[in-house]
């Protein structure tokens, strides 16, 4: 199965010769330029794109949803920009934020310890007693004590301040204002779940995912980093989502309904197979295409050994 | 301590509410105070299964409104007097009712019974948050079909994510025979995507049909069936005791279906 041949892990060519596993994921999304992977970007604006396999990557903002950072002695919980008012849909896309921030809390091993403090980083949003109380019950449950909140709109200070938190306000245009990054910006640590990722559970984040669990088939992750999946990936997983190809998506069986690669699409062969060995999804080509774990790491990770002398079967 | 149960499924037809009739039955035949609450405004039919439904006075409706008490509102059963129904209102739908007020109901409730089940919508719309609201867990009823596990998967997501901690799975309808000829999910097969503890499993049983016509819930038949058995099982599992799943397959594992199996390579 894996190649054994020595020469092509020599060189950067030795990309393409790890093919030949259980999925042929070499769809191609045709009208997307090579060198301009974040032309998708720019469709950004409907979440629910129909999976349909041979479209260009579809266009998620990873900064959509609520996520804690930490800083040191305290943790912020940096809120998606968008000043929805409940008039144009904000109430329903609320609960939305709510449920899926509280699905993230569930499944991460908390880094922090009891009674960390939380500072809100509310940029523009409008958030109003009622909001903050529901933000403040779910941090309550997660043992984190909500203390400020840093805003860049007046209604949502009074608010603040009525409740009872320490309040910054900010000038409108701040650097709290989560626009896309410029390039070059680090991407967010590590997101690390331990959960099963479930139908309808979509997680974004703008660094790195790693699940401990599977990702069952409904479920979406979609990264900015790498995603690793210890289990089996069943969902749809992006993962580069800004445009990096060089980034890779791996789990311990991948069975999933569609892997994104930056601007790439592929989908999962109609007939699946039967057994399943730790895999590796990567950009090479052009295309996704997926190794087995161990002749990937061979052929990628051991750059520098493959550089010196190879040595040949006979030993 | 009373257990407060959502019954509920996300898709329609995989027969929960058949479930919470008899779940309730069987609980109350073994001396626990049940209620079973009917969550489905509008589309009610819980009051059908148990054949209760002329004796139906007051409904949750009337209760919320303080025309009368949760307990007057109660129909008790004359069967199983230890079974009592609190009915939807027919004549309205999901939205005349709030999770708040469902939980206020369900307290209303909570001192004089052991067991309250809810019999949650399809769907997980507003009448699945009344539903849920109160519960403190949930069993989740599907069938061995992709779509009602990938429909059960996404309800088990909202229930962890709106604090029901307990969360056990119930497998309705599963054909032995189709699954040994590997046309139907297996048990497992199921569990190993949902990943929650198995209550039980309820073999496909054309009695049931019949029952739910009649309005007598399986569990109260003289010589039971083998989906009677079941339930009576998952009564007793939900009660603590330790009773293994009865193996389905027995009936079905002849000389022939093992001969195909043989033949099969499996």
């Amino acid at each position: 199965m894996a190649p054994d041949d020595s020469a092509a892990a020599v060189t950067d060519s030795g990309l393409d010769t790890g093919t030949d596993t259980a999925i042929d994921a070499s769809i191609v999304a045709p009208e997307v330029p090579v060198d301009k992977p974040a032309t998708s970007a720019e469709a950004a604006g409907s979440e629910h794109s129909s999976p349909a396999p041979p479209q260009p990557a579809p266009p998620i903002d990873p900064r959509t949803q609520l996520r804690l950072r930490n800083e040191g002695d305290h943790l912020v919980l940096l809120m998606p920009s968008g000043p929805q008012s409940e008039a144009e849909g904000g109430a329903l896309a609320w609960g939305e934020l709510l449920q899926h921030f509280r699905q993230r809390l569930n499944g991460g091993e908390p880094f922090w310890q009891p009674n960390t403090v939380v500072h809100l980083a509310a940029s523009d949003r409008l958030l109003d007693a009622r909001q903050l109380q529901a933000l403040d019950d779910i941090l309550t449950a997660a043992q984190l004590r909500l203390k400020r909140v840093i805003t860049s709109r007046r209604q949502t200070a009074m608010a603040a301040v009525t409740v009872g938190y320490s309040v910054d306000q900010l000038e409108a245009e701040d650097t709290l204002v989560q626009s896309p990054p410029p390039p070059g910006k680090p991407l967010a640590e590590p997101l690390y779940l331990q959960t099963t990722v479930r139908s309808g559970v979509e997680i974004r984040h703008p660094g790195t995912i790693v699940v401990l669990g599977d990702a069952n088939p409904g479920s979406s992750l979609v990264a900015e980093g790498d995603i690793l999946v210890w289990g089996r990936l069943r969902g749809i997983a992006h993962a580069g989502f800004g445009g990096d190809r060089d980034r890779y998506i791996m789990a311990l069986q991948m069975q999933p309904t569609q892997l994104r690669l930056a601007d790439l699409v592929a989908r999962a062969p109609d007939s699946p197979g039967t057994d399943y060995l730790p895999e590796v999804a990567y950009v090479g080509n052009n295309a996704i295409r997926i190794a087995q774990a161990q002749a990937f790491a061979r052929q990628h990770f051991d750059a520098t050994l493959g550089q010196g002398a190879q040595p040949t079967d006979a030993f | 301590m009373t257990r407060i149960i959502v019954m509920t499924s996300g898709k329609g037809g995989v027969g929960k509410s058949t479930c919470t009739a008899n779940l309730g039955m069987a609980l109350a035949q073994r001396n626990q105070r049940v209620a079973v609450v009917d969550a489905d405004f509008g589309l009610r039919n819980l009051d059908l299964l148990l054949g209760l439904e002329n004796r139906i006075v007051y409904t949750a409706l009337d209760v919320l409104a303080g025309d009368c008490t949760v307990e007057k509102a109660l129909v008790k059963d004359k069967r199983q007097p230890t079974l009592g129904l609190l009915a939807a209102a027919q004549n309205r739908n999901k939205e005349a009712i709030t999770p708040n007020q469902m939980k206020e109901l369900v307290a209303g409730l909570a001192p004089s019974n052991d067991f309250i089940l809810i019999d949650c919508p399809a769907g997980i719309e507003m009448g699945f948050q009344n539903a849920i609201a109160p519960a403190k867990e949930a069993i989740v009823v599907t069938t061995p079909e992709i779509s009602a596990v990938r429909d059960a998967d996404r309800v088990i997501g909202l229930l962890e994510a709106n604090d029901v901690k307990f969360t056990k799975l119930l497998i309705n309808r599963i054909k032995p025979k189709m699954v040994q000829e590997d046309q139907m999910m297996s048990v497992r097969d199921v569990l190993d995507i949902l990943a929650v503890p198995l209550l039980g499993v309820v073999p496909d049983d054309e009695r049931v049909i019949v029952s739910s016509n009649r309005g007598e819930p399986l569990v109260l038949e003289k010589q039971l069936s083998l989906a009677g058995v079941a339930f009576n099982n998952i009564a007793r599992r939900l009660l603590g005791e330790e009773v293994p799943l009865i193996d389905l397959t027995a009936t079905h594992d002849d000389l022939f279906s093992r001969l195909r199996r043989f033949l099969r390579g499996s």
